[in-house]
This record gives C-alpha cells, sequence and structure tokens, in this order.
C-alpha cells in the first residue's frame, strides 16, 4: 500500500542513508512534574528514521507520560520535543504522526469503519475511501455492522493501530499496542509492525512483553524512575547480551584470581555471591579442569546467553558488579 | 477547526441520543397542546367535565386565562421558560462531550491538533448546529400541533418569531457552552447531568435570587441565563429589549474562554 518507489539502487542507498541521520524524535531534558514529583526526568530520547524504537520500563517508569508529550496529549514542565527536526507544535509534523496511546479510544456505539471515518474527517481527509484501506490493512474490513463494543480486545487493538496509520504517518507511536492481545493477535499485529518498518515508516513502541519486543525492535531505550538509564541499538545490545560461561563455586575469591592467571583474555564478573560469569570463554571444560586441579570446588556450570528480558532487569537492578 | 466540526456533524447524525433529545422535546409538546385542547376547545372541554378534569367554573375562566395568548407565548411557556428545554439539551451536550473523554477518542483528537481553541470551537459550534435545528424543528411542531388542534390560540407576527427565537437560541447555546465547560472539567456524564437540571430548572438561580432580593441586592440576578430566558421580551418594542443579546454572547463568550483556558492548562 505504502510502498516506496525507489529507481536506482545507488538513489536508494543514498536515502537510506539520509533518512538515518534524521531523528524523527528528539527529546531534549524532557521533564514532567506532577506536584514535587517527577514522572520524567531530563530525558533526552533519540530515535532515528527508519527504525523500530522499543521503550522499555516498569509500571510508572515514566512510558506512557514521555510518549504522550510526544504526541501533545501532556504538556512538559521543562525541555524540548523535535519531531522529524522540527518543533513538535508545528502543524504539518503533528500530521506525520500516528498514535496509540494506553487502549484504543474508540466510539463503542460506532462501528470499525464508522470511528475510521470520524479519524479521517478530523483529519481533512476528504475521501472516506482512506478509513476503507486501513482497515484492510488491519483485517477489519469485514466487521460490517459491528458495533465497536461488541469487538474483542485483540478486534480494538487493530482498530486502535488502523486509526494511528490514517493518513500515512511517517512515525507512529505505539503504547503498550499488544496488551491483551492473544497469541495469534500478538503474531499478527507483529507481522504488521514489520510490514510497516519495511515500508519505511519509524515506530516508537512500548511493551512489557519483552521477548515480543527484542523480536522486532532495532533500537531500544530503558527508563527507570522517569530518567533514561540507557539507549542501544540491537547490534549493541547483543553484543552486551553475549554468550557467558557460568560457574558456582565455593571460594569465589580465589576462583577469581586463579581464572586472572589461567585465562588472561578472558573477561569475569561476579553474578552474586557464589556465581562467576566468564565472558570469551570457548571451552568451558577447560576452566573446570584448571579450577578443579586448584582444588576450588564447581557446583555447577553452563553456557548461557542473556536475553532482552535479562539485560533489562539487570539493569534495573542498577547494574553489574563488575570485578 | 472546520475539520473537527465536520467530524462532530457525521457523529451526531448517527447518534441515537440527539434524536430521543428531540423526542422528547415534540412529546412535551404533544402532550401540552393535548391539555390545552382539553381545557381551551369547546370539544375538549365538553370531555373534560365529563371526565372530572374540570369543573363548569372553570370553563368559564379558561377563555379570560386564554385571553392574550398566542402561539409564540404557548411556545415559551411549553418548552423554554421552565427550563424544560435546558435541562435536555444539557443533558445532551454532557453525553456529547463526557464520550469523547470515556471512550478516549479525544486522544485521537488532540495528538492532530495541537491548538486546543479548535476542539472547544468545533463542540461550541456543533452544540449551535444541533440546538439551532431543535429549536426550529420545536417551532414548526408547536405552530403544526396548534393548527391541527383548529388554531387554539392566534399566531404571533413572523417578527416576532424571528426576534424571540435569534436571543433564546443564543441563550440556549451560550447555556450549553457552560455545559461544555463542565464536562471538560468534570469528565463525567453524571456530574454533567446534574449539574443540567440545577442550573437548568433554576434550582440554584430561583433561591440565590429570592435570598438576595430579601437585602434588595438580587436584581443582578435578572441577567442570569436561566432569569433573562424566563423575562426576556417576546417582542422587541424598544431598544432596551436587545439587552437578551447582550447576555447570552456575554455568557457565550465568557463559558467559550473559561472551556478553551481549562482545556489548554489540561493533560490528557
Amino acid at each position: 500500500m505504502y510502498a516506496e518507489h525507489l529507481h536506482g539502487k545507488g538513489e536508494k542507498e543514498t536515502m537510506e542513508t539520509d533518512r538515518k541521520s534524521i531523528y524523527a524524535v528528539e527529546t531534549n531534558a524532557l521533564t514532567k512534574m506532577y506536584g514535587e514529583k517527577a514522572a520524567v526526568k531530563n530525558l533526552t530520547l533519540k530515535v532515528r528514521e527508519g527504525s523500530i524504537y522499543g521503550f522499555i520500563g516498569r509500571n510508572g517508569a515514566g512510558k506512557s507520560t514521555t510518549l504522550k508529550m510526544l504526541c501533545g496529549l501532556a504538556y512538559p514542565t521543562g525541555g524540548e520535543i523535535r519531531l522529524f527536526e522540527k518543533p513538535v507544535s508545528d502543524p504539518t509534523v503533528r500530521r506525520r504522526l500516528g498514535v496509540l496511546i494506553e487502549t484504543a479510544g474508540l466510539y463503542p456505539n460506532m462501528t470499525a469503519r464508522q470511528n475510521a471515518v470520524m479519524k479521517a474527517r478530523c483529519m481533512g481527509l476528504a475521501d472516506d475511501k482512506s478509513a476503507d484501506t486501513v482497515l484492510e490493512v488491519t483485517g477489519l474490513a469485514d466487521t460490517g455492522k459491528k458495533k465497536v463494543k461488541h469487538f474483542s480486545m485483540g478486534m480494538k487493538q487493530r482498530l486502535g493501530v488502523a486509526l494511528a496509520l490514517l493518513g500515512n504517518p511517517d512515525l507512529l507511536i505505539l503504547d503498550e499496542p499488544i496488551n491483551g492481545l492473544d497469541p495469534e493477535g500478538i503474531r499478527e499485529l507483529r507481522q504488521l509492525i514489520q510490514r510497516l518498518h519495511e515500508e519505511g515508516k519509524t515506530i516508537l513502541l512500548s511493551s512489557h512483553i519483552l521477548g515480543e519486543l527484542s523480536k522486532i525492535a532495532t533500537n531500544y531505550g530503558i527508563i527507570k524512575d522517569g530518567e533514561l538509564v540507557e539507549q542501544v541499538s540491537r547490534e549493541e545490545l547483543e553484543e552486551k547480551c553475549q554468550d557467558y560461561f557460568q560457574i558456582e563455586v565455593q571460594e569465589v575469591q580465589r576462583a577469581f584470581a586463579l581464572i586472572r592467571e589461567s585465562f588472561p583474555d578472558v573477561r569475569a564478573e561476579a553474578a552474586d555471591s557464589s556465581s562467576i560469569r566468564l565472558y570469551g570463554v570457548r571451552n568451558g571444560a577447560e576452566v573446570n579442569q584448571m579450577l578443579i586441579e586448584n582444588q576450588v570446588s564447581v557446583y555447577a556450570s553452563g553456557f548461557h546467553h542473556m536475553d532482552l528480558e535479562e539485560y533489562f532487569l539487570d539493569r534495573m537492578e542498577g547494574g553489574r558488579r563488575y570485578v | 477547526m472546520f475539520n473537527l466540526l465536520n467530524m462532530d456533524l457525521y457523529r451526531v447524525k448517527r447518534s441515537r441520543s440527539c434524536y430521543i433529545c428531540l423526542g422528547i422535546f415534540l412529546i412535551g409538546m404533544v402532550v401540552m397542546y393535548g391539555l390545552l385542547w382539553l381545557m381551551a376547545v369547546p370539544e375538549g372541554q365538553k370531555i373534560s367535565v365529563d371526565i372530572g378534569m374540570l369543573t363548569a367554573v372553570q370553563v368559564d375562566e379558561m377563555s379570560t386565562i386564554m385571553d392574550g395568548t398566542d402561539s409564540l407565548i404557548l411556545f415559551r411557556q411549553a418548552s423554554l421558560d421552565g427550563g424544560m428545554y435546558n435541562i435536555v439539551l444539557g443533558v445532551w451536550v454532557a453525553l456529547f462531550v463526557c464520550s469523547d473523554y470515556q471512550s478516549g477518542f479525544i486522544k485521537n483528537i488532540l495528538a492532530l491538533h495541537q491548538n486546543r481553541w479548535n476542539y472547544v470551537g468545533s463542540r461550541i459550534m456543533t452544540v449551535g448546529i444541533v440546538n439551532l435545528c431543535c429549536l426550529i424543528l420545536n417551532l414548526i411542531f408547536a405552530l403544526a400541533m396548534n393548527r391541527v388542534a383548529g388554531d387554539m390560540v392566534p399566531y404571533a407576527g413572523w417578527e416576532d418569531y424571528l426576534f424571540y427565537m435569534s436571543w433564546v437560541w443564543l441563550l440556549t447555546t451560550a447555556f450549553a457552552s457552560l455545559m461544555i465547560l463542565i464536562c471538560v472539567l468534570t469528565r463525567s456524564v453524571a456530574a454533567g447531568s446534574v449539574a443540567a437540571v440545577l442550573l437548568g430548572s433554576g434550582v440554584i438561580v430561583l433561591p440565590v435570587y429570592s435570598i438576595l432580593n430579601m437585602f434588595h441586592i438580587g436584581g443582578w440576578l435578572e441577567y442570569s441565563i436561566y432569569l433573562t430566558m424566563t423575562k426576556g421580551p417576546g417582542q422587541y418594542t424598544a431598544a432596551k429589549d436587545l439587552y437578551v443579546y447582550v447576555v447570552g454572547a456575554g455568557f457565550l463568550i465568557l463559558y467559550t474562554v473559561l472551556t478553551g483556558i481549562v482545556l489548554e492548562k489540561q493533560d490528557i
């Protein structure tokens, strides 16, 4: 539907490079205070054009408040927001934005098409056909006269996405879009998001289902207590979440000293009081053998891969202790 | 703002509540003209006496009571002077505005329209248009009922209808803008409906007016929406009669500006 018509390969690559050097969303020291309490503190967020940005944080961390400020639904107490390098107040920029914040905002006594036509008219789209197009894209074209109040949660969410897609926006802000969806609904929405990304849209989405997010996101931002803890690309995250060899030993300090001496290229860190994580180990048996030969008891050992969820929880706990 | 108005009118056409309100007005009118027929028309009076609704003495008095009554006065008394019209319109406004908040659709609107005055403007215009349609349909229906009942009362002059309908439209729209303000503040249909009943029926204004009048300081309340509607002129006789437009426009501007300021300060 929204396919780009690009001609030469060189031209395509140049345009792609240009696009990636532009920030679709850029905030500078964004702050939101509710009375004395800061919901968002000095948040500096950068979302490159053409990326799928996963915005992660615990409940109450400030995700929805941040997204609401980006959409103009909440006023920042301080700081600046720029969309596509223009101030957020610019009406031309707002037309490039499609939003689904928390639950889909729908009139329950209207049909899917009537809701879509309402939004189309709100945008000033002269042709009601755009409503039919987005309903088709989201698989809701055949809902007929069924009123939204009789829709399942998944259908409502899909209709919310359909409304966000009206006007062919360049940036989609989706707050918890997979909440309440069944596995099939989640898969369908994931496929839709991937398709939209392939069509060149920038997508900023928050979700608690980190496993699902990790399947599609190209960049991540982690927010904790209103502050952005980290922004990483998928590649950087994969590097950080590299395989490690974990051993459980009786004497952690002695084991550290021995590992440093015998394997100088291996990075070691303490996971807890009795576990050590070793990065860069190729043969775990060699480590075990060395420790046993030096009379350090090894209770358990094995290779692990840290996933997004584990990494997120690790960051929430304040970071690992590096030894 | 006109995009929003287009959207609102699309919604109004598909909303049952609008037709229910109009139905209430028309049923009220039928009941009122039915009762009047029983009391003012000889055939009706005969039935009233037979069923014990009126005595022969009361029937004789009826012609005196009906003296000086025309179709405009009857129309005013039937729907507007008692506050019935404002109550029903107010409840409809509460349903219309609060459903934006309750459904969450306002997020779709305000994410697109950063200038929140557009939202206020479109709501006022929508309510003004619906109000105008309801008033005109009400009047046409009242005149038709009078004709069906055999011209029970004489018709007023067209200029009197025009004068009355124009200022009453302004005042009822001002009342609707007050309802929009209350709904934007509370975001609750219940609160909006209670406010519509209390403010539209004069339950608040009349006691305050009586109390203040005991100290001879209640005169300014005659310029409230409720008392202006009740006491406003039925025909234009002098320039002083134009005060009704000033009251209507003043309250409309005041409540519109207050709604805009409240909405500008709110997070959604």
